[in-house]
């Protein structure tokens, strides 16, 4: 992939190819970063953190939870921990999120939600819906140690939208023992009858329609800008894929997961983490490296518009981004973190955290394929509910 | 006016009673509180809901708003719209379910008024018991049962009718787990027109036919049955409209394909910002269900006449 | 005399229906079974015993205010969709033939409306007048669906109370209010007890709705169902809170069935054989199903 060769004429997308020229290579100790843009000033009145109701309403992904709730227990132990011990288990409720596009739908209809943990593509959409407002990056200590690439890159007309945190791949996760490593060499192997009803997408509109771009074999700077007719196409690729689907899953410890462990299905669309969780409970599996190329991504904390739990919000998504909740995040899910002083020396797993390049943030536009916003969206959106309805 | 309430009318004429006329048309109008709760929350909605179909109303931020029938042409008479092709497959599981679970009543409800008489009303409460707990439960349950390493796929295993760790996948997912589902839930509520019906049966009608010769089947296909035809086809009414609009089963024990009508409207409405199209996809369904009532309504109607006029026998 | 099928008709009929009651009743078997299993998997064999998943349930903060929401909720409901249930009732009988037919034919409307499109519509409604997800909205929806069968049980049992009772009434000099509040209302007391026990059912057990309509942290216990069917760290403990539910769900049923024949025995002497839920018909159809 050229990056120079992107259509896009975004500010993230352009700055964060500008940035990829310049950054220098992969080292896990990276140059302490500067501190952020100073953040605007908070004119408005807010009552102290004591005053706060202090109820935090969260709209997060599965597995994320704050060590130390009820709900977390998918083996992070630190992220989050020094909020619940200070406010308690209960202080905080989550709503889920099963996709993108899901969330994004679920944060306009209830607008209560203090905070939120979408991924980057989606950041226009939720500011422009006015669904979140600003950071106050002054009241995050840990903000100057988290890596300006991906700062920048979270940041929407100016303002710091987003708190990056976490980032990955995309791509199939598939049994060994159950799939031939011939057939294993591209996205198109979710296409393969051979393993009919042994396959698990995800419910993810946007990003099965990037599969299926990347499947057709067109120009993957596109696949989140495709014309009609692309559309159409890959509209059909997936339709044909459907009927191999044992289900589209919606949530990753609930169906996903279990899935792949049972050998209910063989291939699922998945992220990294999976690896991990699928090593701990020693069943054989491998995360593809497709010949078209890997998707990539990146989310983060934003901040509900109407929240009324501003200084704890900010106490909470603290609570995450300290250098020793990233270590052990990306210990418990091979994900990338955005603390840039997270060293080897923290990681337990060198071999793989090396083969992921978890060291450097800027791997995700250079190895893979970055997820991105998609300007027809709403065609993309109305598509997937028409192969849903074949 | 009854002879009852004429009395009283001349009575209230009398000077210095303290008594006023009774039923005056003025208690009618304790019906408007009720009319407008529905009118507000039930035909609010369906309205906004059309306006939203043609157009003229978006969820969209930014959207120009104008009269449109593009989305409800392209559902109806768009080449090969897979919305109408998905309604198409929802209601022909919908009757097939509707046909087999109202043939399966009939002989539940026959066995309740012809051979159970005594105990007929409390084998009935027993058939009617478990719809009143939790739907919801009993499909998850339905869920257990079904799925690969759950007590069908154990028992056949068990039974060595599959060899071990190999499930019968259509089990679950399908439209086969969805179509069960169904069928399971509705077939008491089938049972209880038919039962009512088969109630009122005049029983001298088929002494009658007896006595002219008839043997038991003959007076059952040619009295029996024909007279119990409007509670079979309340029956069938019963179980067709609900099962039209149907979501939760297929979301709990349904696979990518076998997903219901309904569904699909939950799905417009979660997940897609594009709400006009759900709004004629919802709307297409309240019409469908309105036009089910009025053709089969008449049957209705004359069942509850026959059953409802009172209570003890 | 009652015809019947003959020796051999009888006994297939027999069995068939003790098949189906075992059709029927297996889902529900399967959930007691499996809330006592040792194991957190739903699988046969079952290894051991244990009770510690109610235990557990109940210490889930979750589950039990979803529990306890959808109850108040479904009381709630409940009581608004009686009272004006009530209210419909008196009206109808009182009203002139033509609007009668066309107030009938509205009320009933929700009866046949579905829940999903109906769910959607007041989701759209909530957004246009700017309140969005809402407990209140859930209780409202609830209360219209629940109003047809408020009716159809307390209809029938008004029109068929002796008109004289209350002319009795008003000639010792009672007043209208007092009339309805005194001889009517204890009178209609078995439909009154009937329909709340409907419309809490109903409103209970709706998903559509309250799926749409509650708020994100505060489910109902069907939309917390669902949410956590696709669980199965919690299937466990939601089998045994399920399992629970039932049993008193099937318990209210024969309560409200003993009672109502009692009720009815103490007013009047003599009690219908038929069960309360095969009266109004439509009524209880709909009312467990489709929600």
């Amino acid at each position: 992939m050229s990056p120079s060769q992107t259509p896009f004429n975004l500010n993230r997308r352009s700055f964060l190819t500008g940035s990829l020229g310049a950054a220098a290579g992969a080292g896990l100790l990276a140059a302490c970063g500067s501190p952020s843009a100073p953040s605007a000033g908070a004119s408005v009145s807010r009552p102290p953190i004591s005053k706060e109701p202090g109820n935090l309403s969260m709209l997060e992904w599965g597995g994320y939870e704050a060590a130390g709730t009820k709900a977390q227990t998918a083996g992070m132990t630190v992220a989050g921990k020094s909020y619940i011990d200070r406010y308690g288990a209960n202080s905080v409720t989550y709503s889920y999120i099963t996709d993108d596009d899901q969330a994004l739908q679920k944060a306009t209809l209830d607008r209560r939600f203090d905070l939120m943990h979408p991924c980057h593509e989606n950041i226009p959409d939720y500011v422009d819906r006015g669904l979140v407002q600003e950071w106050d990056t002054s009241l995050l200590p840990s903000f100057g140690d988290l890596n300006p690439f991906l700062m920048e890159a979270g940041q929407y007309k100016g303002k710091q939208y987003m708190i990056p945190w976490d980032w990955g791949y995309g791509s199939l996760t598939y049994r060994t023992d159950h799939v031939d490593p011939a057939d294993a060499t591209g996205w198109e192997l979710a296409w393969n009858p051979k393993y009919s009803g042994k396959i698990a997408l995800w419910s993810g509109a946007s990003t099965n329609f990037e599969i299926a771009a990347l499947k057709l074999g067109i120009d993957p700077s596109k696949m989140d800008n495709l014309s009609d007719s692309e559309l159409e196409q890959a509209k059909q690729v997936l339709i044909q894929q459907k009927p191999l689907n044992k289900f589209y899953w919606e949530s990753e410890y609930n169906q996903m997961q279990p899935g792949i462990k049972s050998g209910t299905i063989w291939i699922a669309y998945s992220w990294q983490d999976t690896l991990v969780s699928m090593k701990s409970a020693k069943v054989p599996v491998a995360f593809m490296q497709p010949s078209q190329g890997r998707l990539s991504w990146f989310c983060g904390f934003m901040l509900g518009a109407t929240t009324s739990n501003y200084y704890h919000a900010h106490e909470y998504v603290e609570s995450f981004i300290n250098k020793a909740a990233c270590a052990q995040m990306t210990n418990a899910f091979a994900y990338g973190t955005s603390n840039t002083k997270v060293t080897p020396a923290d990681i337990t797993d060198k071999a793989l955290a090396e083969s992921l390049h978890l060291g450097d943030p800027h791997a995700i536009a250079t190895t893979a394929h970055l997820q991105s916003w998609a300007p027809n969206r709403p065609k993309l959106l109305l598509a997937w509910q028409e192969i849903k309805a074949s | 006016m009854t002879t009852t309430e004429e009395a009283v009318e001349r009575v209230a004429q009398e000077p210095a009673r303290r008594s006023r006329v009774r039923y005056r048309p003025g208690k009618g109008v304790l019906v408007l509180p009720p009319l407008l709760l529905v009118l507000a929350l039930l035909i609010g909605p369906l309205a906004l809901i059309w306006l939203y179909s043609v157009g003229l109303r978006s969820n969209i931020p930014g959207t120009v708003t104008s009269f449109t029938t593009a989305n409800w042409k392209d559902f109806l008479t768009g080449p090969g719209n897979p919305f109408r092709g998905l309604f198409i497959h929802s209601m022909l599981i919908t009757l097939t379910v509707s046909v087999l679970a109202t043939v399966a009543a009939y002989p539940l409800a026959y066995f309740l008024s012809f051979t159970a008489r005594k105990h007929r009303y409390t084998l009935l409460l027993l058939l009617l018991a478990p719809f009143f707990t939790s739907y919801l439960l009993r499909v998850i349950a339905w869920q257990i049962i079904l799925n690969d390493q759950g007590v069908a796929n154990w028992a056949i295993q068990e039974l060595g009718l599959q060899p071990k760790g190999h499930a019968i996948s259509w089990l679950i997912y399908s439209n086969f787990s969805v179509s069960l589902v169904l069928f399971y839930s509705w077939i008491p509520f089938v049972a209880l027109p038919i039962f009512a019906v088969l109630e009122n049966m005049d029983r001298r009608l088929l002494e009658a036919a007896e006595d002219l010769g008839a043997s038991r089947f003959t007076t059952f296909l040619r009295v029996t049955l024909p007279l119990s035809l409007p509670g079979v086809i309340a029956g069938f009414v019963f179980v067709l409209i609900p099962t039209t609009g149907e979501f939760i089963t297929p979301l709990l024990v349904g696979g990518p394909d076998s997903q219901l009508f309904g569904n699909q409207i939950q799905a417009f409405f979660t997940n897609s910002p594009d709400w006009g199209y759900g709004s004629v996809l919802a709307l297409s369904l309240v019409v469908v269900v309105i036009a089910l009532m009025l053709v089969f309504g008449r049957f209705l109607s004359t069942d509850l006449r026959q059953t409802s006029g009172g209570g003890s026998r | 005399m009652n015809p019947d099928a003959g020796r051999l008709g009888r006994v297939l009929l027999r069995v068939y229906f003790i098949a189906f009651i075992v059709f029927l009743f297996s889902p529900l078997v399967v959930l007691l079974v499996f809330s006592v299993n040792s194991s957190p998997i739903a699988t046969l064999p079952i290894n051991g015993l244990t009770t510690k998943w109610f235990h557990q349930a109940f210490s889930n903060g979750e589950l039990t205010s979803a529990l306890v929401r959808s109850a108040v909720i479904g009381a709630v409901a409940a009581v608004v969709a009686t009272a004006l249930g009530i209210m419909a009732s008196i009206g109808l009988s009182a009203g002139r033939m033509r609007l009668r037919t066309l107030a009938v034919s509205v009320l009933m409307l929700p009866l046949v409306v579905p829940y999903i499109s109906l769910a959607v519509g007041l989701l759209i409604l909530m957004q246009a007048i700017g309140v969005g997800t809402s407990l209140t909205a859930v209780v409202m929806g609830h209360a219209v669906i629940a109003l047809p069968f408020a009716i159809l049980v307390i209809l029938p049992r008004l029109r068929s109370l002796d008109p004289s009772l209350g002319e009795a009434a008003r000639d010792l000099g009672a007043s209208e209010f007092g009339a309805f509040r005194l001889v009517t209302l204890p009178l209609l007391t078995p439909s009154l007890v009937s329909s709340f026990l409907i419309c809490f059912t109903t409103s209970f057990d709706e998903f559509a709705i309250a799926s749409f309509l509650a708020p994100a942290g505060s489910p109902t216990y069907p939309v917390f169902l669902y949410g956590s069917s696709r669980t199965p760290a919690l299937l466990p403990e939601v089998i045994a809170v399920g399992t629970l539910v039932i049993a008193l769900s099937l318990l209210i049923v024969v309560l409200a069935e003993g009672g109502r024949r009692w009720g009815e025995r103490r007013l009047e002497g003599r009690s219908s054989a038929e069960p309360v839920v095969a009266s109004p018909l439509v009524a209880t159809a709909a009312a467990a199903e489709t929600s």
